[in-house]
């Protein structure tokens, strides 16, 4: 609405359409099917729903209306009168007002019937309800029914409103009926204005646009105006009225100087000075127009009084402004439509002055010191009339010479490459402008990977100074560390004893293998006991090897395992010699072999044994008390038991019975 | 052209080889091959895996200072070229290289060395106290020293010292 632009504004429906659009959105927006059987919350919701969204649709559609329309108090006061001059401004807010209370109707009969519909308690209940929520509402809206129409032709006929720019260049034609204003607008403009021999053939406003020093200029043509008190103007007549009062435009008022309008000059001299007020601070132009019919000169003398009187209020609004008073072209001009003579000077004349006014009031205002401030160019005054050209120093000039001179000798790469051979056979060297040190480096070729690292990150100037300082630090360090390895060698084995252990591991090794193995098997399989050695594993020799490999004498020891075992014969034999091996004997000379003692003992005794509590060298008794003493703890027991083997518990001393 | 380190070992990639990863914030990631690669992928941290070089220096495995490393830095600015100074820095490559990788050695060495002097403390006592299972102590009175009796050979046996273990 801010450029007054009244045809956006949506259509009004009239009551009866506004119910229907309505009612009808509801039905298809909102779910249909209900039946008694449903959940009773089910059933209330159902119902609220279609009253709510009935009412949010009444409220939206009130509302768009209410706020398109434009408030006359928030636009251009010159719209604000013309629309109170059209449509009267009350009638206009009261329709406006009648909607809103409408609005507020719908919302308060919504919110309470939603109340009730919380507490209906069946599906005929509830939808009764809603039958009354709805059925109120469109009430309401019936009342309102003359209200929308009456807004609904406003609305068309603002829609036709010209659209008027308040703010722009504007030029205004005025004057009496017929005088030759809308011919005139013709001419100018665009515009195809209705030109007829009767008054009052404009009825409203009219715009143009015109061009001038490539601007555009707004003309507007307004309904001829009599010369009537205020009152009693009718409402074309008030169109134009507003027109002039409100819009800071050009003004340009017609007179005809023949009176081929039907009015006089005297009638029109009236009304020029009826509403001589309202051109104030305006640029006028009095503009006699029908000079064909009649030139100016020729009037009568009052006519030309009265023309004259014009002239001078006119002039007055001239100076008002500001402007030279000597320029008097500008406020009375001579034209004829018809012929078309002076109808550009008119135009051109009012637009300069509306122009020139435009100007005048922007330079008072303050923006314009801000802008002045950056256009002014400063410039040193000069002193003396010595020409001051700029300076260029002259060996930039020769430079500048010589390197165009150059551009024109110099021989390209590209002619190289077409010299040796074309694109494909010639391949330039990169690093023939290379500036080094000695121009024999220029085709070298460094690896730029070593020993997987890269060259580039060793590359240093200093590098061999720091080589030496690591190489010294490396013979230091190295130094160092042969010390330090010298005084380690202290600890170790030597190979005889590195042998040694070598041999207690494997040894301690063996005897874990035997232990785990006896272990393993020790549940699961009865081991023979040692004394029935049925592999001939426990021999002397082997005692004789293991006793030697422990760095001891085995000969004593095998000699009286011998002894033990084989008695006194054997003993001759072993004396003869040992040629045929040995026998396998027990080694334990106390567990001799029972066959053995059982034949020793049936032979008559050839050697006496010693007595009983003698001790044996071999057994592992101290004393022959000792030897005494474990008589009677092991031996004594058993024999007791031998021979007491008949006595029970009841049988002790009973004598025997003699018979 | 440029060796670079592999992100996850720290092994030298060469070109040619590996993948290069780049991240949304333009960090770039090079593996030298999908063992890296793959390992990355699964978000293991370098410095918890054994076998990388993180893994090694972080737990002084391998050697972290010295100032053989600094020889080698990624310049940014290019040296002009001048032939002797490359021929210098072409044999001083070698010549740090192979201080490096002495101190290097004697780095882990130095680092085992505790572990040798333990162990031969070990051994001495375990010689010490085991003797007794290869030498009879009658045999160890006479001879004090912590060797293996010498074995008096039957002549009219005719067994050889050598045979006499492997019987067993």
């Amino acid at each position: 609405m801010v450029q007054y632009n009244f045809k956006k504004i949506t259509v009004v429906p009239n009551g009866k359409d506004f119910v229907d659009i309505i009612l009808s959105r509801t039905q298809r927006q909102t779910p249909t099917v209900v039946h008694k059987g449903y959940a009773i919350s089910r059933l209330r919701q159902f119902y609220m729903r279609k009253v709510k969204y009935t009412q949010q649709n009444f409220h939206e559609k009130l509302s768009t209306i209410i706020e398109e329309f434009p408030r006359l108090d928030e636009i251009h006061p010159f719209y604000g009168d013309l629309l109170h001059v059209l449509y009267n401004k009350d009638h206009y807010k009261l329709a406006l007002g009648q909607i809103n209370t409408a609005r507020n109707l719908i919302s308060k009969i919504a919110k309470d019937y939603v109340k009730l519909l919380k507490y209906g308690d069946s599906l005929y209940r509830c939808k009764s309800l809603k039958v009354a929520a709805l059925g109120r509402m469109c009430t309401v809206i019936k009342r309102i029914g003359p209200s929308l129409a009456y807004l609904e032709q406003i609305r068309q006929h603002m829609a036709r409103l010209p659209s008027i720019d308040p703010n722009t260049r504007t030029i205004l034609i005025c004057g009496y009926p017929n005088v030759g204003k809308s011919s005139f607008m013709n001419k100018i403009t665009r515009a195809d204005v209705d030109v007829q021999p009767y008054a009052f053939t404009t009825k409203s406003l009219f715009v143009g646009h015109t061009d001038y020093k490539y601007l555009r200029y707004q003309v507007i043509d307004t309904p001829g105006i009599l010369d009537r008190p205020f009152e009693d103007r009718n409402i074309i007549e008030m169109c134009s009225i507003t027109a002039l009062a409100h819009l800071r435009a050009a003004v340009l008022f017609f007179l005809d100087i023949s009176g081929s309008c039907g009015y006089s000059i005297a009638q029109q001299a009236a009304l020029f000075h009826s509403i001589k007020s309202l051109f104030m601070n305006k640029p006028l132009i009095i503009v006699c127009n029908k000079t064909d019919l009649q030139p100016l000169d020729g009037i009568s003398e009052e006519d030309r009084k009265l023309v004259i009187e014009m002239k001078a209020e006119a002039m007055k609004t001239v100076i008002g402004q500001g402007g030279e008073p000597e320029n008097e072209e500008g406020v009375l001009l001579t034209m004829s439509t018809l012929t078309e003579d002076g109808v550009i000077a008119v135009k051109n004349a009012a637009c300069e002055r509306l122009l020139n006014q435009r100007v005048e009031l922007k330079k008072k205002s303050k923006k314009m010191n801000d802008c002045r401030n950056r256009f002014h160019v400063a410039l040193p005054k000069p002193r003396d009339q010595k020409e001051r050209p700029p300076c260029i120093p002259q060996a930039v000039l020769e430079a500048k010479a010589k390197q165009a001179e150059e551009e024109k000798k110099r021989k390209t790469e590209k002619d190289l490459e077409e010299e040796n051979g074309g694109a494909g056979v010639y391949s330039a060297s990169l690093k023939k402008n290379y500036i080094l040190a000695s121009d024999e480096w220029k085709e070298d070729v460094l690896p730029e990977i070593l020993d997987g690292h890269n060259v580039y990150d060793f590359i240093d100037p200093d590098i061999l100074l720091r080589l030496e300082e690591l190489e010294r630090e490396e013979g230091l360090r190295q130094a160092e560390e042969e010390a330090d390895d010298f005084e380690m060698d202290g600890e170790e084995l030597s190979p005889e004893e590195q042998e040694a252990l070598a041999e207690i591991r494997k040894k301690k090794n063996l005897l874990i293998q035997q232990h785990r193995m006896k272990k393993s098997t020790a549940e699961s399989r009865p081991v023979v006991p040692r004394k029935f050695d049925t592999d001939r594993k426990f021999t002397t020799k082997r005692m004789g090897r293991q006793l030697s490999t422990l760095g001891l004498d085995p000969s004593l020891a095998i000699n009286r395992a011998r002894s033990k075992s084989r008695g006194r014969k054997r003993e001759r034999s072993v004396e003869r010699g040992e040629a045929d091996g040995g026998d396998t004997m027990d080694i334990d000379g106390n567990q001799a072999s029972k066959k053995l003692r059982l034949r020793s003992m049936s032979r008559s005794r050839s050697r006496s044994r010693p007595p009983i509590t003698e001790v044996l060298p071999g057994e592992g008794l101290k004393d022959s008390a000792q030897k005494s003493y474990s008589y009677i703890e092991t031996k004594a027991p058993v024999l007791w038991e031998t021979f007491h083997w008949k006595d029970g518990q009841a049988l002790r001393h009973v004598q025997e019975i003699k018979l | 052209m440029r060796i670079e380190k592999c992100w996850f070992c720290s092994s030298t990639v060469y070109p040619g080889h590996g993948i290069q990863f780049v991240r949304n914030d333009a960090k770039i990631f090079r593996f030298c091959r999908s063992k890296c690669h793959k390992n990355f992928k699964m978000k293991r941290n370098p410095r918890k895996v054994k076998w990388t070089k993180a893994y090694r220096r972080l737990h002084g495995k391998d050697m972290t200072q010295d100032s053989t490393f600094e020889f080698e830095r990624k310049r940014n600015r290019p040296e002009r070229y001048d032939r002797n100074l490359a021929e210098n820095t072409l044999k001083a490559i070698k010549k740090i290289d192979k201080i490096r990788s002495d101190r290097a050695s004697d780095h882990i060495k130095n680092r085992l060395k505790t572990g040798k002097v333990q162990r031969q403390k070990e051994a001495r006592k375990q010689l010490e106290q085991g003797i007794h299972l290869v030498k009879a102590p009658l045999a160890l009175a006479q001879d004090s020293s912590l060797h293996l009796p010498k074995i008096k050979v039957n002549v009219s046996q005719a067994q050889t010292e050598e045979n006499r273990p492997m019987e067993e």
